[in-house]
């Protein structure tokens, strides 16, 4: 089948080479942030922006790409902080392995998750995923003697390289563990929606009864979105839980799941890299307005509604309307 | 006929408290096509705007309606700053999710930063106990048990009898041919949401009346009333009510024989066979599109 590539206008269409060049480019220069931010706090908040990061460029392959409104993805993230924080403690399995393992966990819970969804649609699946949500954060605490219950665990064995100490040199081990997995989810996540399933997954979402006229499976389609955005959710769940060295329910909260949503929409969804980049910004903006204590999260929430309001397609719109704005000064 | 005096009163109590909070949001899901996450902080700010007027020496019966009508007009802003710019846009109900938990989160946070996190309460609305088929039970819980039937009835006649009621159905039904038959279709989408802050505020002032406020307390009503509506279809306000009073008694049943930790878990299970067998609920005929 041959295409003008250039008249399709849908996000993946760049050519490839370029996009690697660019991306290449902008994880060199994270990959040298910690020659110029050589504080532990600094260094922090970095760690932080690369695990959101991943939960939101992964939420929105499903949410974005896949058009399932998944609302169980910090569930995903938080089994995989559990699976972690189980596999570490109760079964004495090295943290290497138990980071992978985690991954997987997730993902096969979000197989679980999708078989309800198969036959739904738009707010039936929010309330459904979001529904399993809540289930999977009741059966972590009903479940205190293995969990924690409400107390959460605490004490999780972190990673290792060797004898080094990990938080030592101002957590520069940890730092480029969370660069390399944001830097390998975002290759899987680029590839995947660029490749043909990529396509097959947009083409469900934007003309689902066509698409499945023209031979497309929505069940393996679906599976394979849902299954997919889990893994390195889940992979991100357990080094948060190394990192952090403890477990609490506080994942699937509401809150959490407001703030990596906002990334995803203002990033504007279909993108994955605008998820990335508003993951960084509102992480960063939010360590800004520290001082203002209790206000920040009303801060945040009105910056929100505002960008919500104004760009409805997130920054990615901002960045594209400044992008038209510049062409057309030009020609 | 302890344990069947226990169950009837506790499902019937729960069931209650789920039905006012539900209709409040199948109402604005029939009439506007959106999902409002903001529902359950409506019902939390009720209670305090409640316990802010008692405490201005406002006496009891005064504080209801005044609180009922004042937490209208924050449902109406809020539908006129968070809802109503974003429709006609074609990912709608995925902005408004965003959009009301958004508010949801800054009403909460305000709530926080207003009345402070220390609990409070709420007089009851009538207060003491009474022995009930050998069960003690309060009376506010009795009064709530008695008077929400005719809440329910009231809403129903409203939406059935009545033109503005009627209109709010034309709209939910075919929003187009509202606007071409000249109903003022802005003002009704105000009319749902005023509404349904004003029965938010009703459950929360029946819930602050015997059990601590805190401004989390509408995370858990907001979920029961997402399950209750997601159980008896969205295409009526009749199917939630009748899945209110079910999922109730299903929780007094479940609670009462495996323990209060499994309850919700059963419950969800429940919920997701339900949808895989009947996506539109068990109470509905024909739904307002699966979309």
């Amino acid at each position: 089948m041959s295409m003008p590539a250039t008249s399709i206008k849908t996000p993946g269409r760049i050519d490839w080479k370029h996009e690697a060049g660019v991306a290449a480019i902008a994880f060199a220069v994270l990959a040298l942030l910690p020659l110029f931010i050589t504080d532990s706090y600094g260094r922090h908040i970095l760690i932080m922006a690369f695990i959101y990061a991943v939960v939101a460029s992964n939420w929105d392959l499903s949410l974005g790409y896949g058009g399932v409104f998944n609302f169980g993805h910090l569930a995903l993230f938080g089994i995989g902080v559990y699976a972690y924080g189980l596999a570490t403690k109760l079964l004495g399995i090295d943290p290497w392995i138990a980071l992978v393992l985690s991954g997987i966990v997730s993902t096969a819970a979000a197989v679980i998750v999708t078989v309800p969804i198969l036959r739904l649609k738009g707010i039936y699946i929010i309330l459904v995923t979001f529904g399993f949500a809540q289930l999977v954060m009741q059966l972590i605490l009903s479940q205190s003697a293995y969990t924690g219950g409400t107390q959460g665990m605490v004490r999780i064995e972190g990673l290792y390289i060797a004898s080094h100490n990990m938080v030592r040199d101002a957590k520069f081990a940890y730092f480029y563990i969370a660069l390399g997995i944001l830097l390998l989810s975002t290759l899987f996540l680029r590839s995947l929606v660029r490749s043909r399933t990529g396509a097959s997954i947009v083409a469900l979402r934007d003309n689902e009864e066509y698409a499945i006229s023209r031979g497309i499976s929505l069940v393996r389609q679906r599976m394979i979105t849902l299954a997919s955005s889990a893994f390195f959710t889940g992979i991100a769940g357990a080094f948060y839980a190394a990192y952090q060295r403890n477990a609490s329910v506080d994942v699937f909260g509401m809150s959490l799941s407001t703030i990596i949503l906002s990334m995803v929409l203002l990033g504007g969804t279909s993108t994955i890299y605008g998820a990335i980049v508003a993951s960084f910004a509102l992480t960063i903006f939010s360590e800004f307005m520290a001082d203002f204590g209790a206000w920040r999260p009303i801060i945040t929430a009105l910056l929100i509604i505002a960008v919500m309001l104004v760009y409805p397609s997130g920054l990615a719109g901002i960045a594209s309307s400044l992008f038209n704005a510049i062409k057309r000064r030009r020609a | 006929m302890d344990a069947a005096a226990q169950i009837i009163f506790g499902g019937l109590f729960q069931g209650s408290l789920y039905a006012v909070m539900a209709v409040g949001l199948a109402l604005i899901w029939t009439t506007i096509g959106v999902f409002n996450f903001s529902h359950g902080v409506l019902m939390m700010l009720g209670a305090y705007v409640a316990w802010q007027l008692t405490a201005l020496a406002i006496p009891f019966s005064v504080v209801v309606p005044l609180t009922m009508i004042l937490m209208a007009g924050v449902g109406w802003l809020l539908q006129a700053s968070v809802v109503r710019p974003l429709i006609g846009r074609p990912n709608i109900v995925l902005v408004v999710v965003i959009t009301t938990l958004a508010a949801a989160s800054l009403i909460e946070n305000g709530t926080l930063e207003v009345w402070g996190p220390r609990s409070k309460q709420i007089p009851a609305l009538v207060d003491g106990n009474a022995m009930l088929l050998g069960v003690g039970v309060s009376l506010h819980q009795i009064t709530i048990i008695f008077i929400t039937p005719f809440i329910l009835l009231a809403l129903w006649l409203f939406l059935n009898r009545t033109r503005t009621g009627l209109a709010l159905r034309a709209v939910a039904q075919n929003e187009d041919s509202a606007l071409l038959v000249g109903l003022n279709v802005k003002m009704l989408y105000g009319l749902a949401f005023a509404i349904s802050a004003a029965l938010a505020a009703l459950a929360g002032i029946f819930l602050g009346g015997y059990r601590f406020m805190s401004p989390v307390m509408g995370a858990d009503p907001l979920l029961k009333a997402l399950i209750v509506v997601v159980f008896g279809g969205l295409s009526s306000i009749n199917g939630p009510i009748f899945a209110a009073y079910l999922i109730g008694f299903f929780e007094a049943v479940c609670s009462y024989y495996f323990g209060l930790y499994w309850t919700p878990a059963l419950l969800f299970a429940v919920l997701i066979i339900t949808l895989m067998v009947r996506p539109e609920g068990i109470f509905s005929g024909k739904s307002r599109g699966l979309a």
